[in-house]
């Protein structure tokens, strides 16, 4: 081959590249859209000066803040956002509170410890998995009323922390790969187990124990049945924010209320989608239990 | 196939082999009432007083504090039986026999409620009765051991340790208990209890009919099950329904977890390809249809996907509703679309709807092991000639479906109980199989959302109940079929050698 050929050749290659580059790019850029077209008409219903459903055009017609002030400072029996905020936020931090320390504590036992139950307790847990949620929690709702503690926030934290227990495989999976050796060593030096797991083992656990904050943070956010099971009064008061945005959508407010139910699809999205995006690379880790390692 | 079928070959020796389990469970636990017993008859008089008073053995030994607080628990526990225990478990068996009523009384000159039985409440309370007399019977009778040994010690000049030494253990060597038993007794309260009492609802008729306080319900056998499974016995369709449901859902199941799974991994191949640039940007912008909340996503597509909703008014405009109609796809009776009211139109919809949340969620997941997948094996494909869809089919998936098997069946069996897209997306569609209907239950009904509106909007909490039971049956095969079929190693060792 002379020069020249060598160089034409080069140059289609890079051709060939660039035309591939921009082809995938195009590919790309439909797929988002198509992917987005219901976030952006989710954001530009919030804007819309049209406050009911029956909306003829894709863009609002009229762009406005109102809704975005009326979430807030203009509450009615029906949309109290301000409300569900708060009740939701105190739900959260307390529910992420009792979970973290549940899902820690068990984790480490069975990830760390040996004991005779340890196995059994582990099948044990798997055959509880198989049972529906939503049918534990229907009971769930008859002991609570019993205790005089439905339609309580108090309620919402127990059935989002109560049996967290449960959910401790991710952390496990964590636990299993910290060295066995920094255990021995720290036992050698005489340190008790509750040593160990307090100062040798917790302060190197730092991702997972943010992980599993955030995760039990935002479950009463995006919760929608097992608050739906519980909350029973019509109350708006003390609902949360998925009731709340629920019921605003009921066939009798939804002319009324669905350019506010937008406007606070993207209140709360915000600061979710936020922590969610943050955090993606350790909810993979928790969804394959760490087999991303290989 | 083979695998398969040696399975369900296998069924009888694991049934074998797991009777015999139980049979040794059986016997160890005789041992271990016998080994009670022979402390008991050899023990001095303090053992043998330990049967009737918990603590007594630890005052003689000097162990005051350990003592006193295993008196509290006997006393609290006698206190219980008396109070809750026994009233309750006196009417399991009936479950109440004295039905609500409102009888006038000439002295106070109203109507005063009657002293009337509850059966929810004698149901749960009996349960949570029994779940704490075994427990507190396994205390007891393992203090006999207990109070036996410490006797010998004593007898052999060792010291009795303090109560803080005692304390002390349970940061050391029994640890685990410590850690083990808040998060334990809230999964006992909270999920096993529960589960426990809901498969006792199967056997009664607890339904609208029978609702306390007002009325009563009561045991029933296997009733429940019967209406669930025998066709045409009687007015109300649960067999025809739940046949229909059965198999929407195993059909949804298979879709959602396929068709997502499927489509995830090519997202994540074309996200990741050597010609994206920006991948990052690519990557959030489809996270970001996941990141928003789903009662915020899905309520909003279903307004999106309504008879009057925003797509059905564009596509009426552009002429597409009129052409579906006219190649037959909608009925000519309609002006609409009718994307999440007719049948087939709402299922082949749900099942989109859920590719749209679930390729992004997969592509998400499976980045990670698809940069795993060594490189020199896509080489030495190239090298053999393999084209690119061969080396997907021949070198990707299976690399894929090896590693990520696991999630592939949490995820069948998630989507089988995927409440959110289903019940957000069509819970106010009315069928127009009066069959279904009269079974409370509509053509895009899972089980799982068929249990919740069972109990929800018509306070069937029998029929909801052995749903429940069989969605478990369901998922407990499955697990087991693929656990069986798929994972090999055991991953706790692979790190921890």
């Amino acid at each position: 081959m002379s020069v020249t050929n060598i160089k034409t050749y080069r140059r289609n290659v890079k051709m060939k590249t660039t035309l591939k580059v921009i082809a995938q790019q195009v590919i790309l850029a439909i797929l988002a859209l198509f992917w987005l077209i219901p976030i952006i008409w989710l954001i530009a219903n919030s804007f819309s000066t049209q406050t009911g459903i029956n909306i003829r055009q894709f863009f609002p017609e009229q762009w406005t803040l109102d809704n975005y002030y009326n979430l807030f400072f203009n509450t009615d029996t029906v949309a109290n956002f301000p409300k569900w905020f708060e009740n939701t936020l105190i739900v959260a931090i307390f529910s992420a509170i009792v979970s973290t320390m549940f899902v820690l504590m068990v984790s480490y036992a069975m990830s760390r410890m040996r004991f005779k139950m340890r196995k059994p307790l582990m099948n044990f847990g798997i055959i509880l998995g198989l049972f529906p949620g939503v049918l534990s929690m229907i009971a769930v709702y008859f002991i609570l009323k019993f205790m005089g503690l439905t339609d309580h926030l108090a309620a919402l934290v127990i059935i989002y922390s109560g049996s967290s227990g449960l959910g401790y495989l991710v952390a496990k999976g964590f636990f299993d790969t910290v060295p066995k050796a920094l255990d021995e060593a720290a036992k050698i030096d005489g340190a008790s187990e509750f040593m160990i797991f307090l100062k040798i083992i917790m302060p190197i656990s730092k991702p997972i124990i943010v992980y599993t904050v955030l995760v039990s943070f935002l479950a009463p956010w995006v919760d929608f049945v097992f608050a739906r099971i519980i909350l029973t009064s019509n109350d708006t008061n003390g609902f949360t924010v998925a009731i709340g945005m629920y019921n605003m959508l009921d066939r009798n407010l939804i002319n009324t209320y669905f350019a506010l139910f937008c406007t606070a699809g993207v209140v709360v999205s915000i600061p979710i989608s936020l922590l969610f995006v943050l955090m993606q690379s350790y909810y993979v880790e928790g969804v394959t239990g760490g087999s991303t390692k290989g | 196939m083979n695998k398969i079928k040696s399975f369900f070959l296998n069924i009888p020796t694991k049934c074998k082999a797991g009777l015999n389990k139980t049979g040794s469970f059986f016997v160890r636990i005789g041992k271990e009432i016998a080994g009670v017993g022979k402390d008991f008859v050899s023990g001095d008089i303090f053992v043998k007083a330990s049967l009737f008073v918990m603590g007594i053995g630890f005052f003689r030994r000097k162990q005051f504090v350990k003592g006193f607080l295993f008196l509290l628990l006997q006393f609290g526990f006698i206190y219980f039986i008396l109070k809750v225990g026994a009233p309750n478990l006196a009417k399991l068996g009936t479950l109440g026999t004295v039905e609500y009523q409102q009888i006038w009384s000439d002295e106070l000159r109203m109507n005063i409620t009657n002293d009337y039985d509850h059966s929810l409440k004698i149901l749960l309370f009996s349960l949570i009765s029994i779940v704490i007399i075994l427990a507190y019977a396994f205390v007891h009778f393992r203090n006999i051991k207990v109070q036996r040994q410490l006797q010998q010690d004593e007898k052999d000049g060792k010291t009795i340790p303090s109560f803080i030494t005692e304390v002390k253990i349970f940061f050391d060597s029994k640890f685990h208990v410590t850690l083990l038993s808040l998060p334990v007794l809230g999964i006992i309260i909270l999920t096993v209890i529960p589960l426990i009492f809901m498969i006792l609802v199967a056997f009664t008729n607890f339904d609208q009919y029978h609702y306390p306080p007002l009325k009563l319900f009561t045991w029933v056998g296997l009733n429940n099950f019967k209406l669930l499974f025998q066709t045409g016995s009687s007015s109300v369709t649960y067999a025809y329904a739940f046949r229909r449901v059965v198999s929407w859902t195993l059909i949804w199941a298979f879709f959602a977890t396929f068709l997502t799974y499927i489509g995830g991994i090519l997202l994540a191949l074309l996200i990741n390809s050597k010609y994206t640039r920006w991948k990052k940007m690519w990557r959030t912008l489809f996270v970001i249809t996941i990141a928003v909340p789903q009662f915020v996503s899905l309520l909003l597509v279903r307004n999106f996907f309504a008879t009057q909703g925003i797509v059905n008014t564009l596509l009426a405009n552009w002429g597409v509703t009129d052409w579906l109609i006219q190649n037959g796809f909608v009925s000519s009776s309609l002006s609409y679309i009718p994307f999440l009211t007719d049948e087939v139109w709402s299922k082949v919809m749900l099942i989109l709807i859920n590719c749209w949340i679930g390729f992004p969620y997969v592509m998400l997941i499976t980045t990670g092991v698809l940069m795993n997948i060594p490189k020199d094996l896509y080489d030495s494909a190239r090298i053999d000639g393999a084209n690119k869809f061969q080396v997907f089919r021949k070198i990707t998936m299976p690399y894929m479906l090896f590693v990520t098997a696991p999630y592939l069946i949490t995820s069948f069996i998630g989507n089988m109980n995927n409440f959110n897209v289903i019940y957000l997306l069509t819970s106010n569609r009315i069928t127009s199989d009066q069959l279904l209907a009269n079974a409370n239950a509509s053509d895009t009904d899972l089980l799982i959302t068929w249990l919740f509106k069972l109990t929800q909007d018509y306070y069937n909490y029998k029929m909801a109940s052995v749903i429940g039971i069989v969605i478990f049956v369901i998922s407990a095969i499955f697990t087991l079929l693929a656990f069986n079929y798929t994972i090999k190693s055991d991953k706790e060792s692979r790190f921890q050698l």
